[in-house]
């Protein structure tokens, strides 16, 4: 197993002791998308507290910086709907995979 | 040790968000907690002012640590002590070529020690993490990183993880598992791999390079520009022209530039950066050239690789960077990659990587366009090695010519040249 840090790094996904998760990522809205009122669906449909962090909107694209907190497959399962629906879900650092 | 760290940070001062400007410790964390914004190092240059002058930098060893105040070490390097200081070539056949006054080749396409300017971002991304006292690092990475990490780590003594996408290519692959890193290679969408190594990035207490130790490692890129600028003689170039994939080498470089002016090493004069992008994968060469600041994500279709990223985390850093320089974007085809990488082998005897032909075809394009004038000069990076991608030009740059060991056959085959020759 390999050794840890005195102090572990800052997580983009922190667990609380009560099972709930906390997930930062990036949500990017093509045009069509501006108008309808996805977060506010997301929240009808998933246990999940939204919390925005940072916006723009503008006629071209929709740039939204969101916490997510809620239980692991509850947060997954929002985050693979809003995919669904158009959405760009990247992780807070955005393109983790580098060349 | 993470006491001691805060104590003795070197020349840095601290972490800082690029959005809000909350300031944050040294440590292994690259997030604003506020608003999730990048977060980067800043340095105390009163006190770097005092003790780095051009003599002093010129009398170290030719490696990027030379100008190690303004890298985010708190001591002397441990990694990648041999990285650096490429040569800058005098480029005139190429710059006959594209039509411009003066050319200079940056080629980390020999950057110790696995050609590519991957090494610079690494060695002080390890180096920064043993400080902190991690000795397990780790990268997601489709190439040139991965295969950085790995050797690294191997001659640090580190333990490596490296994450790949399952689909790629079976050399990359073996550049990474020959230095004995846990290679880990993950099978689904881009979209998917990549959240899931955020995910392992934020679960795990290991240095991942572009993830927590980000803030350092993006810093190693500065190096290429303090050396452009010592080897022109200690002056700014007029233009550059930088390959885009994330974005973060052109804001770097762009830094190095600000803090050389900075602190007097030289003398400020007008600098524009110029992007380079291919079109199968050009999010930020598209919003430039639209007037935008901000880019929409694409989905990468390029021989560029190494540069296909469609979602760039420095996408609107650099674009700022290059409206405040007066610079420009540029992207090129496939077909044009293959020519420029040609050209530029044919020119200088450089064989660059995918990359590198977009740098070069994007010159020539900016060039040709007068956004880069003809009579100016200008730096081009070559960031790798066209070893690592062969698969790219194969079958475009010719067939050798087969004959029977017969002095005969190889005169008729001369004559014939005569007559036509292949090269004209």
């Amino acid at each position: 197993m390999a050794t840890k840090a005195k102090k572990k790094p800052a997580s983009a996904k922190a667990k609380a002791s009560n099972g709930q998760e906390k997930k930062r990522v990036w949500l990017m809205y093509p045009p069509q998308k501006i108008t309808r009122p996805i977060l506010w669906e997301l929240g009808q449909k998933f246990k999940v507290v939204t919390n925005i962090r940072q916006a723009s909107v503008t006629e071209e694209i929709g740039i939204v910086c969101l916490e997510l907190d809620g239980k692991g497959a509850e947060i997954a399962a929002a985050i693979k709907w809003l995919g669904k629906n158009g959405i760009n879900v990247e992780p807070v650092e955005i393109n983790v995979m580098a060349s | 040790m993470e006491k001691r760290m805060q104590s003795n940070a070197g020349f840095m001062k601290a972490l800082k968000c690029r959005e809000c400007g909350r300031e944050y410790p040294l440590a292994a964390t690259h997030v604003c907690e506020f608003d999730f914004g990048p977060l980067e190092v800043v340095y105390d240059y009163a006190l770097i002012k005092k003790s780095l002058t051009r003599a002093t930098i010129e009398s170290r060893p030719n490696t990027m640590w030379r100008y190690r105040e303004l890298l985010p070490v708190a001591e002397d390097p441990t990694v990648g002590t041999q990285v650096g200081f490429t040569p800058l070539i005098k480029a005139d056949r190429l710059a006959k070529a594209l039509g411009i006054r003066e050319l200079w080749i940056k080629n980390d396409a020999v950057n110790y020690p696995t050609l590519s300017f991957k090494d610079r971002v690494v060695s002080v991304a390890l180096s920064r993490a043993k400080e902190l006292g991690f000795t397990t690092v780790a990268c997601a990475s489709t190439g040139n990183l991965a295969n950085s990490v790995a050797a690294n780590a191997a001659a640090a003594g580190l333990k490596a993880y490296v994450f790949i996408p399952s689909d790629l290519e079976q050399g990359k692959i073996v550049n990474s598992l020959i230095y004995g890193a846990q290679v880990i290679s993950i099978k689904g969408h881009y979209d998917e791999v990549n959240r899931l190594c955020a995910e392992i990035a934020g679960k795990y207490g290991w240095a991942f390079v572009n993830v927590n130790m980000r803030p350092y490692y993006a810093e190693g890129s500065k190096s290429m520009g303090f050396e452009i600028m010592e080897q022109l003689g200690w002056r700014l170039p007029q233009h550059t022209v930088v390959p885009m994939a994330s974005g973060s080498l052109l804001t770097k470089i762009h830094k190095s530039y600000q803090e050389m002016s900075k602190l007097g090493l030289v003398t400020e004069t007008p600098w524009h950066m110029h992007g380079a992008q291919a079109t199968g994968c050009n999010p930020i060469s598209q919003a430039q050239k639209a007037g935008l600041d901000f880019f929409k994500p694409v989905k990468p279709n390029t021989i560029a690789k190494s540069l296909a990223i469609g979602t760039p985390a420095d996408g609107f850093y650099s674009l700022k960077v290059m409206k405040e320089s007066h610079g420009h974007a540029e992207d090129v085809t496939d077909d044009e990659i293959r020519d420029a990488i040609k050209l530029l082998a044919e020119c200088e005897g450089i064989f660059a990587e995918t990359a590198g032909g977009v740098t070069v075809g994007v010159a020539k394009k900016l060039i040709a366009s007068g956004k880069i004038p003809a009579k100016d000069s200008a730096v081009l990076c070559i960031t790798g090695n066209g070893l690592k991608t062969l698969d790219a030009v194969m079958g475009h740059c010719g067939q050798p010519r087969e004959i029977k060991p017969s002095l005969r056959e190889f005169e008729a085959l001369l004559a014939a040249e005569k007559q036509s020759p292949v090269n004209a």
